[in-house]
């Protein structure tokens, strides 16, 4: 089989390069990250220099992902090796347990680890995925609240009680973490567009208006979110629709709803050039669009 | 009775494996009957193709409403009907339908009585896929009851079976083009012609 670097004709700096934007930016693409880390280390080894523990690291997780228990072992070994007593490595040894569903033994790995230093947050959230994994959900959220109360501002733990609260449709919970989100990370339009969903799936006119100003200010935020864009299309044609709202509120509502549709037709013209195959999905907006105007009015 | 060809089969275990670590749920579209039907006469409508649409967050409303909405215009256009729903769980043990299986697919069997439910059980997820990894949930009497797993549910089961390990082998997946992935970028194509034409080109 052709190596990685034949069959796409790149270098082992590219190779290497590639592997720190994944990194960088948390991709979870196990399959390449295995491919291209494992033909690094098998063949580049001495040229990576320090980069090499954190490439074992990425590596080791991406194989554990991908049922690659010889690569994750071996990488495990060299890490063992080279940091004889450290805590992270430990971490990665119970996260290996745990993708063998070996819980209880990852869990005594975790406990010791927190003996040791009661503040290690790795630890304490590796904990928690083993309930969840168990399936275990409400104890996880229970765990994690009991965590949130002794810590300040811990941004990914908020994240992670909304991604359970929002499985679990718990909306309120989910509103609450986001409301948090928003005030430590002003500027992340992400954070606004979730929240305005979360608020427009909950119902009910306040809540719609709600949404509606928050699809509004992540849009503000960043003018290409599609998502924030259709959400605000999608909550003021229905505060308009409303038969509880007066006639002023419709109005704007009305005019807020026309820009926002004019606004996703530009998008999709602008995605659409010069590709036929586009059309189908332009045309299906531009009715979609026609057709909510119609049950507005 | 509700049964699938290969294109739709093929694409939801491709959206499947695409998302291993996340809950992934999607749409199936039936071809439009024109006959009236006699009274107690049940026909097979044939799922002939399905639409990808989110993986991690299922939940939220409004993003499934557009999906919706331009689905159904996009029905409207090919003569085709939303027929079904189907969801893979984010854990693998978890083999039942939820609430937001149930709630979408009792709104989809508003509009078409025979529409079906469908949970993929992931921990049967092999390359090989030697038997069907699905259950299939049809509306009766206002409950969802599961049918006995059987190869009649599809048009041609040998062939689904073929086509699909083929695509799984060549890793498809990573081209299969799903709702989250059109929001995030526009000339993404939901409706997957590269891979239609795959599967057609190994029928």
């Amino acid at each position: 089989m052709a190596s990685v670097s034949e069959l796409y004709d790149v270098t082992w700096e590219e190779m290497r390069d590639k592997l720190r934007k994944w990194r960088e930016e948390n991709y979870r693409n196990s399959e390449q990250i295995v491919d291209v880390g494992e033909e690094l280390i098998n063949e580049h080894a001495s040229k990576l220099g320090d980069d090499i523990w954190i490439i074992y690291e990425q590596v080791m997780i991406a194989a554990l992902d991908c049922s690659r228990d010889d690569l994750a072992w071996s990488c495990l070994q060299e890490l063992k090796r080279q940091f004889p007593d450290s805590h992270r490595v430990k971490r990665l040894a119970g996260m290996r347990l745990e993708a063998l569903e070996r819980y209880d033994d990852a869990n005594k790995l975790y406990d010791s680890i927190l003996q040791d230093d009661p503040t290690n947050t790795a630890a304490r959230k590796r904990k928690i995925s083993i309930l969840r994994a168990q399936g275990k959900s409400s104890e996880a959220i229970r765990e994690l609240n009991e965590y949130l109360e002794q810590c300040v501002c811990v941004t990914y733990l908020f994240r992670y009680v909304l991604f359970l609260s929002s499985a679990l449709s718990s909306y309120a919970k989910a509103a609450f973490c986001l409301e948090e989100l928003m005030m430590t990370n002003p500027h992340n339009h992400l954070y606004c567009e979730q929240y305005a969903e979360v608020k427009y799936t909950q119902g009910g006119l306040e809540n719609l208006e709600l949404a509606r100003k928050y699809f509004a200010q992540a849009l503000k935020l960043n003018n290409r979110n599609m998502r924030a864009l259709f959400g605000l299309y999608m909550s003021a044609s229905h505060i308009a629709g409303s038969p509880k709202v007066s006639a002023k509120v419709k109005k704007d509502n009305v005019k807020y709803a026309a820009w926002a549709a004019s606004q996703i037709n530009r998008a999709y013209q602008l995605a659409g050039r010069g590709k036929k195959e586009n059309k189908c999905s332009m045309k299906a907006v531009e009715e979609m669009l026609e057709s909510m105007q119609i049950t507005m009015s | 009775m509700l049964k699938l060809t290969t294109q739709a089969y093929c694409k939801m275990l491709l959206h499947a494996a695409k998302y291993p670590h996340c809950a992934v749920n999607g749409i199936l579209v039936a071809e439009k009957q024109k006959e009236k039907k006699k009274e107690g006469h049940t026909s097979t409508i044939l799922c002939v193709d399905c639409v990808p649409l989110f993986h991690g967050t299922l939940a939220l409303a409004p993003m499934l409403e557009v999906a919706l909405t331009l689905i159904d215009t996009w029905c409207k256009e090919n003569k085709y009907v939303i027929a079904g729903y189907y969801q893979a769980n984010e854990r693998i043990k978890e083999v039942r339908p939820n609430q937001v299986a149930e709630k979408v697919a009792a709104r989809i069997s508003e509009n078409f009585s025979e529409a079906a439910m469908i949970i993929l059980d992931s921990s049967r997820f092999t390359m090989g896929c030697f038997t069907p990894i699905l259950s299939i949930y049809d509306h009766l009497d206002n409950k969802w009851k599961c049918r006995d797993p059987s190869t009649d549910s599809f048009e041609d089961w040998t062939e689904a079976q073929k086509i699909t390990s083929a695509l799984l082998e060549s890793r498809s997946y990573e081209n299969l083009i799903d709702f989250d992935n059109h929001l995030d970028d526009l000339r993404n194509d939901w409706t997957n012609p590269e891979i239609n034409k795959s599967v057609l080109h190994l029928c």
